[in-house]
C-alpha cells in the first residue's frame, strides 16, 4: 500500500501558514519627522510609543516643542497605564510569539528619557512643579535595577528636582546631595536661584539593542564611543565649559537581568529540547521503518517519525527572540548649565568638543535668545543634531 | 484494517485546514468588530488604570474638600459671602498633572451646591477685566455704573493646596501614595482657617513582559 506522504506534508505547511501573522508595514523614508507621524497613524499599534519617542526627540531638535509635547504626553499616558492584564504582553510571554509582540514602552533608560524630555518642556512652559514630577518619574523608572548600585542613579533628574524645588521656594538640598553622590568625578555647581537661563545639552550617538544567544533570546546593548565628549557655551562675555552629567549608554547597560530574560531563556530551552526530540524521533522512526519488513513495525516507525516532525514544527514555531526595538535617536550624553542673563536679546553659541577639547565646527549651534524678564526662566534645549540657528 | 498512518493522517489534515482558516480569519486584527464607546462615571475606575492621579481620585478629593469647606464657621456663619481667590496647587508628586483641575472642581462644586455662600474672584481674568474697565473709563464702551469707582474686590481668603507623594518600586510591584492637602488662608491675617486632606494609595504589578 502507498503511504500518503503528500497530504501530511501539506497539513504541516497549512498549520505553519495558519499561524503566521501578517503585520502592517509602513514605508520608511529615513526622516523621523515624516516616518514617525506615518507610523503612529498607520503602523502596528504596539509600536506607537516607540515612534512617539523618536518623533518627540527629532521634533525637539528642530525646535518644534509643540509636536514633542503632544507625542510625549500620549506616550507617557501609555507608559503609566501598563498594570494588569494586557493581551500583547501575554502574547510576548507565550512560546509562539516574540517579545516584540508586546506594546512597546521601552526599557527603563528609554522611559526615563521620555520623562526627562517632557520635564524640559514643562520647565520651558513655566510649570516647574510638573517638570520636577517628570524628573522624579525619570529616576523612578530606573529604580528596579538588578544591581541596586545602579538603581535610580541618573544625576541630572535629581539635580533638576532640587533646582526646581529651590526655585519653588522649597529646600532642594536633599536632591542636590543625592545628585552629587551619583556624579562620578563631576563637581556639580551649587544652585543659583538668580540663574534664569537654563541650557539642556545632549550629544553623541545613543545606545542600541541587539539580540544574542543561540536563538536571539538575549537582549544586549551596543554602545559606540561618542565623537563629542563635552561642550562649551558662549553668551555675551561668558564662556562656560560643560562636562557630561549623565551617560545614557551607561544607564542602558547597567540595568541587569530582567524577569523577561528568564522567560525568554525558558523559551529557548523549550525550542532546543523540542528540536532535539524531533531529530531523534525522525531519524529513529525512519530508520525503524526502513529496516523492518514487518508492516506493523513500519507503521510504528512512521508514527514515531511523524511525532518527530510535529516536535520539529513546534520547535520551529517557538519564538524566544528578545525585543530589540530601540529608541534609536537618543543621545549618548546629557548635560546642563544655568546662568543669569539680563532682560533683552542675547546670542548664545554652543560648541561641541571632541575628546582632545577641539570644537567640531560643523556642530556649532547658534540660538538667538530674547530674555523677557529676569525672573522668568528661559529654557534652551540644544543637541549636536539640532537645527541652527534657532530663535527662542 | 486501515493502516495506522492513514488513520493519523486524516484527522491531522482536518486540524491543519481548520488551523489555517482560523489563523487567517483573525491574524493581525485586534478587536475586528471594534469596541463600542463606553460611558463611565467620573468616580469609577475605568479599564485603563495606572497608579497615578485619575478622574475617580479627583472626584473623591474635590467632593470631600467642597463639603468640608462649607462646614467652617467663617463661611457657614458669614453675614456676607466671603471672597476667595484660587492659588495654584503645588504638585510635589512624581506625576505631572493638570493641577488646576482640582481647584476648578472644588470651585464648581461650591458654586453649584452652596450658591451665595462663597464668592470666587476671577483673578486669572484680570488682564481682560482691566482692559474692559479702561474702555469704559475712556468712554469707548457703555457702562452700567460709574467706571471710575473701584469695584474689583479684594480677597478674604486664598484657597490652595499641595499634592505630595511617596513612591516605591520593587520586584513585588509599584506603590504610589498621594496626600492631597488643601487649605484656606485668611488674606488679612495669613492664618490658615481651614485645612483638610485626603489620602489615596494604589499598587500595581506590571506584566512580567515589562519587568
Amino acid at each position: 500500500m502507498k503511504t500518503p506522504w503528500q497530504p501530511t506534508l501539506l497539513a504541516m505547511l497549512l498549520i505553519v501558514a495558519g499561524c503566521a501573522t501578517p503585520t502592517s508595514q509602513v514605508a520608511l523614508t529615513g526622516n523621523v519627522l515624516v516616518d514617525g507621524p506615518n507610523a503612529i497613524a498607520n503602523g502596528p499599534p504596539r509600536d506607537r510609543v516607540l515612534w512617539q519617542y523618536r518623533t518627540a526627540a527629532a521634533a525637539m531638535r528642530q525646535g518644534n516643542f509643540g509636536l514633542a509635547r503632544q507625542q510625549l504626553d500620549d506616550a507617557i499616558r501609555t507608559l503609566g497605564g501598563i498594570y494588569g492584564n494586557d493581551p500583547g504582553a501575554r502574547k510576548a510571554r507565550s512560546y509562539f510569539h516574540g517579545e516584540d509582540k508586546k506594546t512597546f514602552i521601552g526599557e527603563p533608560y528609554e522611559r526615563s528619557m521620555a520623562y526627562i524630555y517632557r520635564g524640559i518642556i514643562y520647565w520651558m512652559d513655566g510649570e516647574r512643579d510638573n517638570a520636577r514630577a517628570c524628573f522624579r518619574s525619570a529616576e523612578f523608572e530606573d529604580s528596579d535595577a538588578e544591581n541596586r548600585e545602579y538603581a535610580g542613579d541618573w544625576v541630572l533628574p535629581d539635580y533638576l528636582d532640587g533646582l526646581a524645588t529651590a526655585k519653588l521656594g522649597g529646600d532642594g538640598m536633599d536632591a542636590f546631595k543625592r545628585a552629587q553622590s551619583l556624579a562620578r568625578g563631576v563637581k556639580l555647581p551649587p544652585y543659583n536661584l538668580k540663574a534664569n537661563t537654563l541650557v539642556f545639552l545632549e550629544f553623541g550617538p545613543g545606545p542600541a539593542k541587539f539580540a544574542g544567544g543561540q536563538y536571539g533570546e538575549e537582549l544586549h546593548i551596543r554602545t559606540v564611543p561618542s565623537p563629542v565628549t563635552s561642550a562649551r557655551i558662549g553668551v555675551d562675555s561668558l564662556r562656560i565649559p560643560v562636562a557630561p552629567t549623565d551617560d545614557v549608554s551607561f544607564q542602558a547597560s547597567t540595568r541587569g537581568g530582567r524577569v523577561m530574560d528568564h522567560i525568554l531563556g525558558n523559551k529557548a530551552v523549550f525550542k532546543s529540547t523540542t528540536d532535539t526530540i524531533g531529530n531523534v524521533a525522525l531519524i529513529g522512526g525512519i530508520a525503524t521503518a526502513a529496516a523492518s519488513r514487518d508492516q506493523t513495525t513500519q507503521e510504528i516507525g512512521l508514527g514515531i517519525a511523524l511525532a518527530g516532525l510535529v516536535s520539529k514544527v513546534v520547535s520551529a514555531a517557538t519564538t524566544p527572540a528578545a525585543d530589540t526595538r530601540t529608541w534609536d535617536n537618543l543621545p549618548h550624553y546629557l548635560s546642563f548649565a544655568c546662568f543669569p542673563l539680563p532682560a533683552g536679546p542675547h546670542v548664545l553659541t554652543v560648541e561641541f568638543l571632541d575628546p582632545s577639547g577641539r570644537a567640531l565646527a560643523n556642530l556649532t549651534k547658534t540660538i538667538n535668545l530674547n530674555i523677557t524678564a529676569a525672573d522668568r526662566d528661559k529654557v534652551v534645549f540644544v543637541s549636536d543634531s539640532s537645527a541652527t540657528p534657532q530663535t527662542l | 484494517m486501515k493502516p495506522l498512518f492513514a488513520k493519523i493522517c486524516v484527522p491531522l489534515c482536518g486540524v491543519a485546514v481548520a488551523a489555517f482558516f482560523a489563523g487567517c480569519a483573525s491574524s493581525g486584527v485586534k478587536n475586528p468588530s471594534g469596541v463600542p464607546v463606553t460611558h463611565m462615571n467620573a468616580d469609577e475606575q475605568g479599564f485603563v488604570a495606572g497608579t497615578g492621579v485619575e478622574s475617580q481620585d479627583l472626584v473623591h478629593v474635590a467632593d470631600k474638600m467642597a463639603r468640608s469647606i462649607l462646614d467652617i464657621p467663617q463661611i457657614a456663619n458669614a453675614s456676607t459671602a466671603p471672597t476667595v481667590v484660587l492659588q495654584p496647587v503645588d504638585n510635589q508628586t512624581r506625576f505631572p498633572i493638570n493641577k488646576d483641575i482640582f481647584l476648578t472642581r472644588i470651585r464648581a462644586q461650591l458654586n453649584s451646591k452652596a450658591r451665595g455662600k462663597v464668592m470666587f474672584l476671577a483673578r486669572n481674568q484680570m488682564e481682560a477685566l482691566e482692559k474692559e474697565r479702561n474702555l469704559k473709563r475712556e468712554g469707548a464702551v457703555t457702562a452700567s455704573a460709574n467706571p471710575m469707582v473701584q469695584e474689583f474686590k479684594g480677597a478674604d481668603y486664598f484657597l490652595t493646596g499641595s499634592l505630595q507623594g511617596i513612591s516605591t518600586r520593587t520586584a513585588a510591584g509599584t506603590s504610589d501614595y498621594i496626600l492631597y492637602d488643601f487649605h484656606l488662608i485668611d488674606a488679612r491675617t495669613s492664618g490658615i482657617v481651614w485645612e483638610d486632606s485626603a489620602e489615596i494609595k494604589k499598587q500595581g504589578l506590571e506584566d512580567a513582559a515589562y519587568r
